[in-house]
C-alpha cells in the first residue's frame, strides 16, 4: 500500500471527522487527494499530532464523530509521549491512524527505529485498542472497526517508503488553515 | 490566600477551560490548590492532569483554543527549552491562545548548581520567539500575583497566542526548589 492509497482511503472515511495530518510530505499528499475544511495540517510541527489530536478530542463533546489523527513513524518517534499520554487521559473519541513506511520520507529516506521497534505493541502497552493492517481494504476495515470504540484506538498500518511525485507545497498560512478548520468545528457542532 | 493559590486563583479566574501540568516541588501547591478548586485529589481533576513533558503539554493544551476555549501549562521554567519548537511552530504560528505559568530557577534561593544556565536566560530566549513574558517576584503581593495570571490569560485569548507568566517563589511564602 503507498501512502497516497491509504490517504485517498482516509479521506473517504474522514468526512465527519475533524483530522489532524502530521507534517511535509503526508499533509501535502493528502492535500493533493482532497484538501477539506475538516484537515489541520501542522505544516511543521513534527511529534504534535498525537499530542493535538488528544488535546482536540478531550475538548470536544465525546459523542460527536472522532478525532482523527494521521501521523508517520518518524514523527511519533520524535514524541514518543502521545502514547502513554494518549493511554493515560484516554480520550474515548479519538483514533491515531500510523502510517509506517520505516523512514523518515521527507527528509531524505533516512531509517526510523521503526523496523526494530514494534509501534503497535508500544501503543497496546500504553492502554489503547491497535489494529494493524498493510492493505487498502484491511485499513478500510480496521478503520470502520475502531470508530465504535471507546477507549483511544491506534491504527497501525504498513505502507511502502516514498513519495508521489508531483505534489505542490502546502505553501498556506497556518492562520488560514487554523481558521478554516475552527470554522467546520463551529459549523459542524452547530 | 498563599502565592499558590493566588496563581491558581488566577488561572480559573481566566476562564481556563483544562490545564496540564509537568510537575516541580515549587508549582506542586499549585497543582494542589488548582485540583482542590476543581473538586479533585491526588494530583488530579476533571480539569487538571499530569503530562509527561512540556512540549506535549503544548500540543495538547494548544489543541483547547482550536474549540473556542482557553488551556493552560504549569510548569518550571527550565522545561521550556523542551518546548520552544512546539510553542513556536504550532500555538505561535497558527495564533492559538495559551496561558503558561512557569515558576523560575536558578535564581535567589536555588541550590541547584547548574541549572541557572537554561533558567536565567529565558526571559530572554522567549521574547525573542516572540512570546510575551510577565514577570512576578516577591515585590508585589499576592493579589497581584493572582490579577497578573488572570490578566495574562485575558491578554492570550486577545492577542491569539501564548502568554507567559514567570514566578519566582523566593522570599514569598513558597518554595524555590
Amino acid at each position: 500500500m503507498k501512502r497516497i492509497e491509504a490517504l485517498t482511503t482516509l479521506a473517504d472515511l474522514t468526512g465527519r471527522h475533524p483530522v489532524v495530518v502530521t507534517c511535509a510530505a503526508t499533509s501535502r499528499e493528502l492535500a493533493s487527494v482532497r484538501d477539506s475544511s475538516n484537515h489541520l495540517y501542522l505544516l511543521d510541527a513534527m511529534g504534535l499530532t498525537g499530542s493535538v489530536a488528544t488535546g482536540l478530542a478531550l475538548s470536544l463533546d465525546p459523542a460527536a464523530p472522532k478525532v482523527i489523527g494521521i501521523e508517520g513513524d518518524g514523527s511519533l518517534l520524535m514524541n514518543p509521549n502521545v502514547l502513554p499520554t494518549g493511554g493515560y487521559l484516554a480520550p474515548a473519541n479519538l483514533l491515531l491512524v500510523l502510517l509506517d513506511n520505516g523512514v523518515y520520507g521527507s527528509t531524505g529516506a533516512l531509517p526510523t527505529y521503526s523496523s526494530r521497534v514494534d509501534l503497535q505493541r508500544l501503543a497496546a502497552a500504553a492502554g489503547w485498542t491497535t489494529r494493524s493492517v498493510d492493505t487498502v481494504d484491511g485499513l478500510r476495515t480496521a478503520f470502520i472497526d475502531l470508530l465504535a470504540v471507546r477507549e483511544p484506538a491506534f491504527l497501525y498500518a504498513r505502507i511502502e517508503p516514498g513519495n508521489s511525485t508531483g505534489i505542490p507545497k502546502l505553501l498556506v498560512d497556518p492562520v488560514t488553515i487554523r481558521d478554516r478548520f475552527t470554522r467546520w468545528l463551529r459549523e459542524s457542532a452547530a | 490566600m498563599t502565592y499558590a493559590e493566588a496563581v491558581a486563583d488566577g488561572i480559573w479566574a481566566a476562564d481556563v477551560a483544562r490545564v496540564g501540568y509537568i510537575p516541580s516541588v515549587t508549582v506542586a501547591p499549585v497543582i494542589n490548590a488548582l485540583v482542590a478548586a476543581d473538586g479533585g485529589g491526588d494530583g488530579v481533576s476533571p480539569r487538571v492532569t499530569p503530562l509527561s513533558r512540556e512540549e506535549e503539554a503544548v500540543g495538547v493544551l494548544g489543541a483547547v483554543a482550536l474549540t473556542g476555549a482557553l488551556g493552560a501549562v504549569v510548569m518550571q521554567d527550565n522545561g521550556f527549552g523542551n518546548a520552544l519548537t512546539a510553542l513556536t511552530t504550532f500555538p505561535l504560528a497558527y495564533h492559538l491562545p495559551l496561558l503558561i505559568f512557569a515558576n523560575t530557577r536558578g535564581g535567589p534561593g536555588e541550590y541547584n548548581s547548574m541549572i541557572h544556565s537554561i533558567s536565567q536566560p529565558m526571559p530572554a530566549i522567549l521574547r525573542a520567539t516572540g512570546l510575551p513574558v510577565l514577570e512576578l517576584d516577591r515585590r508585589s503581593n499576592a493579589g497581584d500575583w493572582r490579577e497578573t495570571v488572570r490578566e495574562a490569560g485575558v491578554h492570550a485569548v486577545m492577542t491569539y497566542r501564548p502568554v507567559v507568566v514567570l514566578g519566582s517563589f523566593w522570599n514569598t511564602d513558597g518554595k524555590v526548589a
